[in-house]
This record gives structure tokens, C-alpha cells and sequence, in this order.
């Protein structure tokens, strides 16, 4: 397959890359790892007339410890973050997600700035990245603007991007002490997108819920964040008994997805199955961390 | 680094297997079609064209990638290493078979073979990341490469035995 024809730049440097951007506005696209996007080429659901290569953008690239937290380039590729030992040892859960997304190729060449920006309802890291509060660095020819990721994804491939906008770090809070955290997914097994996928991040005290992010992916339009399950969670205990029931809420108002891999009913289930396991482990963890 | 060209046509330097390659192409043109149609370089295979199966894996600087789904213009100033060069040794002469290579041929990993050369490029991926993977290791390591035939039983094993030469070179 090929897809349709379009003229392709490289600019040199972020600067040279608003500017692109702005000039050619609708009729372009960004490219970073490709591995969303040139197969959306390939079967021509996108035909941009121009594509801007975010390669010679070095200002994209690059892990960084902020006073509050770890900003990590758009550009940042799985896998450099699976070899990052530093930056997933300070961010509970973030290593065992981008482990599971679709395959060791793919890895080599996606992108955390595109698994945000492309607005993949089935993306894993949004998940975890929605539960783990991370917030998007936006930049433009206008300058430079920083949102919750919660709210940023507004549908199915859309998002808060305005016109000449990209994506150009994530920006994620280190987590309090006492947290623990957890990707639990059932997914589509040839192309690895999931069918639902739970991230839980979970800050436990004693032996009870003191803080609770909890996200879902696959199951709906859009990831987001299941605040039923979280709300039920603060002040609870980490009891079987405890997480099964507020893992029972997850499925509360949501509207599934309905594919040829999974009817609404299934996802749903899968849905409430994944909550439940994600809660245990991620409890469970917690629990390791406060007792070390 | 810095590519700036207006027109659908796009100016691509790369090293593969040692050589350097310039070619002019459409700026649509797939790195696996630049290496199968404009360099001759038929080892390695279109299969779902999709990035799902992996016969079209290559070495994108060192790293394997799914050449299906990377434009030639995204490689344009990196160095490709392709099945066909595999074995060859720094000075550019073939040594016969590589060690996975010889271990897919000792264990029988292959039947049809169409999905040897992404199966090879995706085990020594493998290796480099995790010298001595479990089996659970290697199912995992090589889930981004799909084969029709064998079961992947013989690959898992040939996966083995090539950590274990590795091992004792």
C-alpha cells in the first residue's frame, strides 16, 4: 500500500517547525514515529498535502527532572523510556505500560507525544498517563501553553490542539509517597490495541486508600478517568472486598465502544474485570512501598 | 539533519549494508519498497503491510523497525543494516551464516521461510536487548513477528540455542 502523494520536510529546529506548521496549516500533518499515522497514510483515512518530520526538532527529544516532577520530550520513543531506568524508577507504573504496547518494532519508533496527540481511543499510555495527573507542554509559533491532559483528548483522533499547535513535552508529577501503581489490559491479540485497559495509581496509608487515580482506555471514545471508582476508593480499604466494589462503578455511565472485536456488553465486563485487577495490584504495591 | 524540499520528490542518503546511497524518490516511497525496488535488496518481505507481522524488519541505526511503516525520507542520514548483510563481517566479506541464522537452520525454525528475515532481524533485536532470555522472553521478544507455519515452536528454539552460541563465543 502507498500512500497518496504529499511533499514531505524536515525542518531544522522547533523554531523552523512552528513556522512550518503555521504556513501550511490544514493541509499538513506532523509526523514523529510514524506508527499511527503512516498506516492511517497507507489506507488513505489521511492524506495530508504536506508532511512535517519532527526529526530535526533535537528541542523535542530528552528527559528532565522539574522541581515537581519529570518532563519527557515528545519526541521520547518507548522504547528510549523503557531503557530509562531513572525516569521509570520516579514514576510508578509508567515502565509496565509502555511494555505493553503493540511490539518491540513499534516501540523503536512510536512516540509518547504521539500516543497523546494522535487521540487513539485504544491507546495504552493515556491511561496510565491520565492517572499518573500528566500535563501537556503545547507549543506554537504564538508561544507556549501547558494543560491538563485530563480533557485534553476530546474524541475519537481529536483533541485541544488549536491550528499551528503541537505537542511538545509531558510534563508528569512525582507521586506522593506510599503510591503504587498498576496497567491491566485484555487486548485485540494481532494488533496489541486494547480492548480495555485499566491504569490504577493508588497512594495507601496503613492500610487505607488516602489518594486514587484510576483511568480506562479502549472501551470508550476517548480515554479518561473513571472518578466513580476513585471517589468510592478515598478512605476505603484495600480489602478484597473494598476494591471489588468500587471496581463494580467503573462501568457506571459509560457508553462502550462497539466493534467487530467486542460488543458493548464484553467490554463492559472486560472493563470491570481490568479495574479490579489493576486496583489489586496496584494496592498490593502500594502496600509494599509503605511497609518498605 | 536539516531536509527543507518543496516538491513530492525527496533527496535520500543512506548507508545500507555498509554502502552509500543516494537516491531521488517520491517522498511517499515506504523504506521497504527503497529497499526491495530501488536498491534490489529482495531479503526483505512485504507481508501485512500493516505493521502487524514483521517480515519487512530491518536495522533502522542499529535498532529493528517495521521498514513498512517508515518512510524512506524519516531514514534519510541513518545507516540500514538488511538480512542480506547479516552475516557479513566489518571488512564487507560474507562469513556464511550468522549464529541465529545457523540456529534457525539447526532447529528447524523455518518451513515456507517467508518469515525468516523479519524472524531473524527481530531475534537478534532480541538478543542485543536480553542476551539470555527465558522462553516466556523470547515469546514476548518476538510477538511483533508473525509466522504461518511453524507454531513458533522451532523459532522459540532456535531463539534459545542462538543465545546459547552467543554465550559460549
Amino acid at each position: 500500500m502507498y500512500p497518496a502523494e504529499f511533499a514531505y520536510v524536515r525542518p531544522d529546529g522547533l523554531d523552523a517547525v512552528f513556522t512550518a506548521v503555521d504556513e501550511y496549516a490544514d493541509d499538513a500533518k506532523v509526523i514523529a514515529g510514524g506508527q499511527s499515522l503512516l498506516p492511517l497514510m497507507k489506507l488513505r483515512l489521511a492524506t495530508p498535502a504536506m508532511l512535517i518530520d519532527l526529526a530535526g526538532a533535537g528541542e523535542l527529544s530528552g528527559q528532565h527532572r522539574t522541581p515537581s516532577g519529570v518532563r519527557l520530550g515528545a519526541m521520547t520513543t518507548y522504547r528510549e523510556l523503557q531503557h530509562s531506568p531513572h525516569t521509570l524508577g520516579l514514576l510508578p507504573g509508567l515502565g509496565e505500560t509502555v511494555a505493553v504496547i503493540a511490539d518491540t518494532q513499534v516501540r523503536a519508533r512510536g512516540t509518547i507525544g504521539g500516543a497523546v496527540a494522535h487521540g487513539d481511543p485504544t491507546a495504552d499510555l493515556p491511561a496510565m498517563l491520565l492517572a499518573l495527573e500528566a500535563q501537556v507542554h503545547i507549543g506554537s509559533r504564538r508561544g507556549h501553553r501547558r494543560v491538563a491532559l485530563d480533557g485534553f483528548i476530546t474524541g475519537v483522533f481529536s483533541t485541544g490542539l488549536a491550528d499551528g499547535e503541537i505537542v511538545t513535552a509531558l510534563e508528569i508529577p512525582l507521586p506522593p509517597a506510599g503510591t503504587g501503581a498498576a496497567y491491566e489490559k485484555v487486548e485485540q491479540p494481532a494488533s496489541h490495541l486494547a480492548l480495555a485497559g485499566v491504569a490504577a495509581v493508588l497512594t495507601v496509608e496503613a492500610g487505607t486508600v488516602r489518594r486514587a487515580r484510576v483511568a480506562m482506555t479502549g472501551v470508550t471514545t476517548t480515554p479518561r478517568r473513571l472518578t466513580a471508582v476513585e471517589r468510592a476508593l478515598v478512605g476505603s480499604t484495600t480489602s478484597d472486598v473494598a476494591l471489588s466494589e468500587a471496581a463494580a462503578l467503573a462501568v457506571d455511565g459509560v457508553v462502550p465502544l462497539d466493534d467487530v472485536h467486542a460488543s458493548p456488553q464484553y467490554r463492559l465486563h472486560l472493563l470491570e474485570v481490568a479495574t479490579r485487577q489493576a486496583l489489586q495490584v496496584a494496592a498490593r504495591r502500594a502496600g509494599a512501598r509503605w511497609a518498605a | 539533519m536539516a531536509q527543507v524540499q518543496d516538491g513530492t520528490d525527496v533527496t535520500v542518503s543512506l548507508q545500507v549494508n555498509g554502502r552509500h546511497e543516494v537516491h531521488t524518490v517520491p517522498a511517499r516511497t515506504l523504506l521497504v519498497h527503497h529497499l526491495r525496488n530501488t536498491l534490489g535488496l529482495t531479503g526483505t518481505h512485504v507481508g501485512c503491510d500493516t505493521t502487524q507481522c514483521g517480515a519487512c524488519t530491518v536495522e533502522l541505526d542499529g535498532t529493528a523497525v517495521k521498514s513498512c511503516t517508515v518512510l524512506a525520507a524519516q531514514a534519510d542520514g541513518s545507516s540500514v543494516r538488511t538480512i542480506e548483510a547479516v552475516s557479513r563481517g566489518e571488512d564487507g566479506r560474507d562469513g556464511g551464516l550468522d549464529h541465529v541464522q545457523q540456529a534457525f537452520w539447526d532447529q528447524h525454525g523455518l518451513q515456507c521461510g517467508f518469515c525468516t528475515p523479519g524472524m531473524v532481524m527481530a531475534v537478534r533485536q532480541l538478543l542485543r536487548d536480553n542476551p539470555r532470555p527465558t522462553e516466556d522472553e523470547v515469546r514476548r521478544g518476538i510477538d511483533g513477528n508473525l509466522c504461518r507455519c511453524t507454531g513458533y515452536q522451532n523459532i522459540v528454539a532456535a531463539a534459545l540455542a542462538a543465545a546459547d552460541a552467543e554465550a559460549a563465543m
